[in-house]
């Protein structure tokens, strides 16, 4: 099952504290790390924990999310296919 | 003036593979790990992971009944260190201080205050008495009799071994003959948490430098030296185990948790303690790693071995499978295997290691060895970017000889941001805690906040913004200058701290916190400084209550009076939370002359020989404790001894705050009037920003205004409430 990108980049938005933006600002596959949004390895470790408060999936080494934080879209289409898989 | 080179005792050591280094070496030299199933907590989550954990009752080995897992662990080592430096501390307490690396402190004890609290609704305050960093200092110095020059440093898994230098240079400088220096950290559910919540955390337990290694295991413990001025050494007839030639310190100004990723850092605190110690690279015999076991320090730290040494690296080891990774403590424990691997003349070990990692290119010692030893390297690398490398030497080596420093410095800028004169806001306590309402002096929204860039809006917690606004207020950037930074607290980042503990508690572990666990260190503030404003040199947070302002000066002095800085920010920063309101409240502290405060306040520090134009002079700094019953004239002669009481115009003291002080200030005040001859003016300012641990720093902001309008010598005098003191001397 796909999931709507805008409420991924809510859930995102939300969880790095992303105070200044809003999700229309987030291109769906617009880098997520380094000059996108600036983010960085710590923010990366709050998306583990966003992906398994709302959706159950957990991560336990950095290098298996680090493809699906590429972009929202990757984002997206990893969760759809860690819930098919479980 | 003889040389005052730093010589080594005494040792005590206590961690997961025993208690001394009769029962550690053998268990070195088996190469075995010395990691077992976690059993001090329940961790629901990450289960009974192999650690350093010690498994003796701490108080069947004589600890103290009272004080926190840390405390007790100091003092183990402290008592074993002067033993084995057969040093009588009945006699020369007055020049002996302590020193020590703490970055858990008491958190492990504070947390059952928190589990009581938050499950039981259940208030018993005791344990919190012993949370802060500083409380190992003060057990051991009230438990062996020391009044010398004491404080913590608490720059997480750098502080042991920053701790050591900053100990070497009070030796070098004059201030003590003897400290006893080394650090201490036990285990703690927050920690732990913490760790995990950064997937730093190897489950099969650390494997340093081996290809599949992934990542950290705790450990606990505690390591004390006995470092000591070598000609004091040598009149009372001391056998000298090893030397402390080299010592160097820097910040990778580059990211909070993530090493800078060619160990630049990592490499610049290599150099500057081969410099220190007059030695090239291809002297060094021995290089214990910082090692982790973690993908990203293991790889830095190889680059920075091989840029350091090129093709020729030294045997190196790690030694954290063997204790964990014991945070504060784990540079001092390190220190104490190179002194013991110098005496022994072999080479520890790498446990953990099989599989050469190719991307590293590196291949650690696998088997204990004999080997020719005359200096060997130890390395520890922090959070914040914080590294700080020791250089120890067999007793025959003959040290460089460098100039006593002269500690005199300008103050060329200052930063302040304090609660606002005459204000008093009331803040309520939220739950967990009791509901009550407690009357604070509070600094008011930051008004240039939209300054800072959106990363550090987003991510930062207010007491570390506050550090970087107070540091650019006072802070002319010039990249050609060396910028050193010392940032004191005495509560570091409790907000944080809170909200990360009373998170973990409430919600069982199930929602990890990987931002705030870094920003709750006592050295995010001076790492973030760092950060913004491209400082590598050594970055520092000291903390010693009411004297963490003052403890935080020194160290920023001496690095540019020993030339390692061109520049350095002095300050301190302390934050208001409900936790120290409530339990103050309860335990009858605040009242309507001691209102709690809070403040960041940082000086530009120049050389006394630069142009630059300046606010005033620092002139002398002193460091010390003072003695139950308190005497007025013990006072007044340990401040003749480092000013001229007739010079002396204007006192600005601690008064005005904690009424158990308030007669102490006063009669030392009436004491020095009498002996200049005439009375000298006082001057306060608790009552105007309240009472907190870094209050003196706004008494220093105060003292250089005098100085400056006035045309006045000052005198900044300030006492802690559990014996720590010093003096500031500021002149126009």
């Amino acid at each position: 099952m796909a999931i709507a990108t805008t409420e991924l980049k809510a859930q995102i938005i939300e969880s790095l504290n992303l105070q200044d933006i809003t999700p229309d600002q987030i291109e769906d596959d617009a880098p997520l790390f380094g000059a996108g949004l600036g983010l960085d390895s710590i923010d990366a470790l709050e998306l583990v924990v966003m992906l398994e408060k709302n959706y159950g999936i957990v991560i336990k080494d950095i290098e298996e999310g680090r493809p699906a934080f590429r972009s929202v879209r990757t984002l997206a289409e990893f969760i759809a296919a860690r819930r098919s898989t479980s | 003036m003889t040389e005052r080179f730093p010589v080594i005792t005494g040792v005590g050591i206590i961690a997961a593979p025993g208690c001394g280094m009769d029962q550690i070496w053998p268990a070195i030299g088996g190469g075995q790990t010395g990691l077992k199933p976690l059993t001090l907590f329940r961790s629901p989550r990450y289960g009974q992971l192999p650690v350093g954990e010690i498994s003796t009752d701490l108080t069947e080995l004589g600890a103290p009944l009272h004080g926190s897992r840390s405390d007790k662990l100091a003092w183990i080592a402290a008592r074993e260190a002067i033993h084995s430096a057969q040093l009588d501390t009945r006699s020369g307490g007055e020049r002996t201080g302590v020193l020590l690396g703490s970055s858990v402190g008491g958190t492990y004890d504070s947390e059952r205050f928190l589990t009581a609290l938050i499950k039981q609704k259940k208030m018993f305050a005791r344990p919190t008495r012993f949370h802060e960093c500083s409380s190992p200092v003060d057990l051991v110095a009230d438990s062996f009799g020391l009044f010398g020059p004491s404080f913590a440093i608490s720059t997480a898994c750098s502080s042991g071994a920053l701790a050591l230098a900053t100990a070497a240079e009070l030796i070098q400088s004059g201030q003590a003959d003897v400290m006893l220096a080394g650090g201490t950290d036990s285990l703690s559910h927050t920690t732990w948490a913490g760790f995990h919540s950064l997937l730093l955390v190897d489950l099969q337990g650390c494997r340093p430098f081996d290809a599949a290694r992934g990542g950290m295991s705790f450990g606990e413990g505690a390591a004390v030296l006995v470092l000591e001025a070598e000609a004091h050494a040598r009149q009372r007839g001391a056998t000298i185990l090893a030397r402390l030639t080299g010592w160097g310190a820097s910040c990778d100004a580059h990211h909070v948790t993530a090493p800078h990723p060619e160990g630049a850092g990592a490499l610049a605190a290599m150099q500057a303690a081969l410099r220190r110690a007059g030695l090239s690279p291809s002297e060094i015999g021995y290089v214990n790693a910082h090692g982790t076991g973690t993908r990203d320090n293991d790889l830095a730290e190889g680059k920075a071995l091989k840029s350091l040494f090129g093709g020729d690296v030294p045997p190196f080891s790690s030694t954290k499978r063997l204790f964990g990774h014991a945070l504060a403590a784990s540079g001092a424990i390190e220190a104490v295997v190179c002194i013991e691997a110098l005496r022994r003349q072999e080479l520890p070990p790498n446990p953990g290691f099989t599989q050469p990692d190719p991307i590293i290119g590196l291949t650690p010692v696998t088997e204990l060895r004999p080997a020719k030893l005359q200096h060997v390297m130890s390395n520890s690398f922090g959070f914040g970017g914080n590294n700080a490398v020791l250089i120890f030497s067999t007793p025959d080596t003959v040290p460089r000889t460098r100039p006593t420093p002269n500690l005199s410095v300008i103050v060329t800028g200052l930063g302040v941001i304090a609660p606002e004169k005459g204000v008093l806001t009331e803040r309520p306590i939220q739950p967990p805690l009791p509901p009550a309402v407690v009357k604070v002096r509070a600094c008011g929204p930051l008004t240039d906040v939209a300054t800072l860039t959106p990363n550090q809006r987003r991510r930062l917690s207010r007491i570390t913004q506050m550090a970087i606004l107070a540091a650019r207020r006072s802070h002319e950037p010039d990249a050609t200058k060396r910028l050193a930074v010392a940032l004191g607290t005495g509560f570091g980042c409790l907000e944080e701290g809170a909200i990360f503990i009373e998170n973990l508690m409430t919600k069982d572990e199930a929602e990890p916190m990987p931002t705030r666990f870094p920003g709750s260190v006592h050295n995010a503030p001076a790492g973030q400084v760092a950060i913004d404003l491209g400082a590598c040199g050594l970055n520092s947070a000291p903390t010693m209550g009411e004297i963490s302002f003052e403890s935080a000066l020194w160290q920023a002095m001496n690095q540019i009076a020993t030339g390692e800085a061109d520049e350095a920010l002095a300050g301190a920063v302390d934050e208001l939370n409900k936790y120290p309101l409530s339990i103050g409240q309860r335990w009858g502290y605040w009242n309507d002359q001691t209102v709690p405060g809070e403040a960041a306040v940082i000086a530009n520090l120049a050389s006394s020989a630069s142009n630059r134009p300046a606010l005033a002079r620092v002139t002398a700094l002193r460091l010390g404790r003072y003695r139950q019953p308190f005497h007025a004239a013990d006072e007044a002669d340990w401040i003749a001894a480092a000013v001229d009481l007739t010079k002396i115009d204007l006192v600005v003291s601690g008064a005005k705050g904690s009424p158990a002080l308030e007669a102490h200030y006063l009669a030392v005040v009436a004491e020095l009037s009498r002996r200049a001859g005439r009375p000298l003016t006082h001057h306060t300012y608790k009552q105007d920003c309240g009472e907190f641990y870094s209050a003196s720093a706004i008494g220093f902001a105060l003292a250089v205004t005098l100085a400056r309008e006035q045309r006045r010598n000052v005198l900044l005098y300030t006492l802690s409430l559990r014996s720590g003191k010093a003096l500031c001397y500021i002149e126009p």
